[in-house]
This record gives C-alpha cells, sequence and structure tokens, in this order.
C-alpha cells in the first residue's frame, strides 16, 4: 500500500465499525499485540493515561469489532486480533496507515461518518449496492 | 370495493416485510448494528399487518386480534427507538 | 390494558417520526421525510382506533391512514431507487 487513501470501502468500515477515535486507537492497540489476548480492563489500563477510555465505552467498541469478525474470542473470554478476512485485515492496516500518515483528515473523517451514519438506514433501502 | 381492500392491506404487508428484507440484508453486508434493530422493528410491523390483514379482511367478524396487533406494533417501534437512541447517535 | 398498550405505541410512533425528521434535516434524504409521515400516520390511526368502540363501523376507514402510511413508505423505497444514486456526504 502507497498512500493512506480513504476509499469508499474503507470509509464504509470506519462508519460502521469505528465510532470514535478512542475505537480507533484501542482497535489499533489490538493490531499491534496479535499474540495477545487480552481483558477489556486489560485493554484500558494499556492506553491509559494518553487515551483514557471508561470500560463501558470499550466493552462497546469491543463488540462492535467482534460482530464484524476483526476479533477471535477464546474461552476465557478474552479477545485477540484475529481479522476473518483479507479484506478486513486490509481495512486494519489501512487504519494504521492513515492513523500515523494523515491522523488530522482520520479524525474528521470518523466524525464526519458518525453524524452520517443514519444515513446507513437509508441506502438499506438501495435495491443496488451503491 | 373489496378486491381493493384486500389489495391495499396486502400492499402494506408486503411493504413492511420488504422493509425487513432489505434492512436485514443491509446489516449483513455492513454490520452496522442499528440496521438490525430497525429489521427487528419491521418484523414487528409486518407481524402486526398480517393479522391486520387477517383481523380486517379474512375474518372481519369472527376474531378480534387487537392486543397481538399492539403488542407486535409496539415491540417493533421499542426496537426502532432503541436503535435510534444507542446506535444513530 | 389495551389502552395502554395502545397508547404506549402511539407515543413511541410519534417520537420515532420525531427522530425521523431530525434525520431528514441532518442528511437531506426525503426517505427520512417519508418515513416521518407514515410514522405520524401511524400514530394517528393508533389514536383514532382508540377512540372508536370495538365494533364501531367506521374502524376499518381508520387503518386506511396505516395502510397509507406503508404505501408511503414503498413510495419512498421505489422512489430511492429511480431517483439515481446518491454519494454519501462526505
Amino acid at each position: 500500500m502507497e498512500d493512506a487513501d480513504f476509499s469508499d470501502d474503507f470509509c464504509r468500515f470506519l462508519q460502521t465499525t469505528i465510532p470514535a477515535v478512542d475505537a480507533a486507537e484501542l482497535l489499533l492497540l489490538l493490531r499491534r499485540t496479535p499474540d495477545r489476548s487480552w481483558e477489556v480492563a486489560g485493554l484500558t489500563a494499556e492506553l491509559r493515561p494518553s487515551v483514557p477510555i471508561p470500560d463501558a465505552d470499550a466493552a462497546r467498541y469491543l463488540e462492535t469489532f467482534q460482530a464484524r469478525g476483526l476479533l477471535a474470542v477464546e474461552d476465557d473470554r478474552r479477545m485477540r486480533y484475529r481479522p476473518a478476512t483479507d479484506e478486513l485485515r486490509m481495512y486494519g492496516d489501512m487504519l494504521a496507515l492513515a492513523y500515523k500518515e494523515r491522523p488530522v483528515t482520520l479524525i474528521r473523517m470518523i466524525y464526519a461518518l458518525r453524524d452520517s451514519r443514519i444515513q446507513t438506514f437509508a441506502d438499506a433501502f438501495k435495491l443496488r449496492r451503491g | 370495493m373489496d378486491m381493493f381492500k384486500v389489495v391495499l392491506y396486502l400492499l402494506a404487508a408486503l411493504t413492511s416485510i420488504a422493509c425487513m428484507v432489505l434492512l436485514f440484508r443491509g446489516y449483513a453486508r455492513s454490520g452496522a448494528r442499528l440496521l438490525l434493530w430497525s429489521a427487528l422493528c419491521f418484523v414487528g410491523l409486518s407481524v402486526n399487518n398480517v393479522l391486520l390483514f387477517f383481523d380486517f379482511v379474512i375474518f372481519p367478524t369472527q376474531v378480534d386480534l387487537r392486543p397481538w396487533r399492539l403488542v407486535a406494533a409496539l415491540a417493533g417501534v421499542l426496537f426502532l427507538l432503541y436503535a435510534f437512541i444507542w446506535e444513530a447517535e | 390494558m389495551i389502552d395502554f398498550l395502545a397508547g404506549a405505541a402511539t407515543v413511541g410512533y410519534c417520537v420515532a417520526a420525531v427522530f425521523f425528521l431530525r434525520f431528514w434535516r441532518k442528511t437531506a434524504d426525503r426517505l427520512f421525510l417519508a418515513f416521518a409521515a407514515a410514522f405520524l400516520l401511524l400514530a394517528v390511526n393508533q389514536v383514532l382506533a382508540a377512540v372508536l368502540e370495538f365494533g364501531d363501523e367506521r374502524t376499518p376507514y381508520v387503518y386506511t391512514l396505516r395502510v397509507l402510511g406503508f404505501l408511503l413508505i414503498l413510495w419512498a423505497i421505489i422512489d430511492k431507487n429511480v431517483s439515481g444514486r446518491r454519494k454519501n456526504p462526505d
């Protein structure tokens, strides 16, 4: 990947999966440590003090990641980063790249997309994929 | 007149079922839970409309399904409000 | 109990309609306006149905409001698919 590009597909990923900048921090931490399995409290402790996320918010983000197929959950409910598809892995990589190279654009994008989240409701009524 | 009524009520039921299907499809594609809850809303409204069809068109005098219709509608709308409050903001 | 359920459903429809109006203002997508109007019709239908006694011969007419609401949604879906593609706002 040569450029931190915000393609339509990547934006759709952000819109459905990354509701806040904190969620991006959380996913990136998981991505940096694919060999380690985490509990919610461990993740939030690791991100403090630079990124303080309430455990309840973190749990909600993790639930979203999990529903999206980005995490593997182990027997003791610990989680590790394991995208279910190559596509998801690519979005994770794009997120890391965007975070590194174009953080301001990424942050603006995450909040702009969150505001237009309800647009996914209207778009669901398109018979062809828009 | 009766045929007209049948078509109208049927159309309403089919519309709500179509909404349900499209929203479930949207959820399957995007994983956005907003769409899952919205789809569940239209499950409730579809049940409501199908019952309404039976209540007024098929058995207009024999049965009163109103309590069941109301329960389905209320459950549906509660799903939708949950979606809007927790997932859309 | 029935009155309670009907009341709760009415309030629910109204709140949903208000949400749809807000989404319409936010996104300028006509689909939301149609949904708002449809849910308002459902609310009016619910109120009128509660006002009329059971067995009142006008009851079925009240429910045409409900049918109208869903026809509005149907129109909105068709409109969404024939009026060309809208790009997501940036």
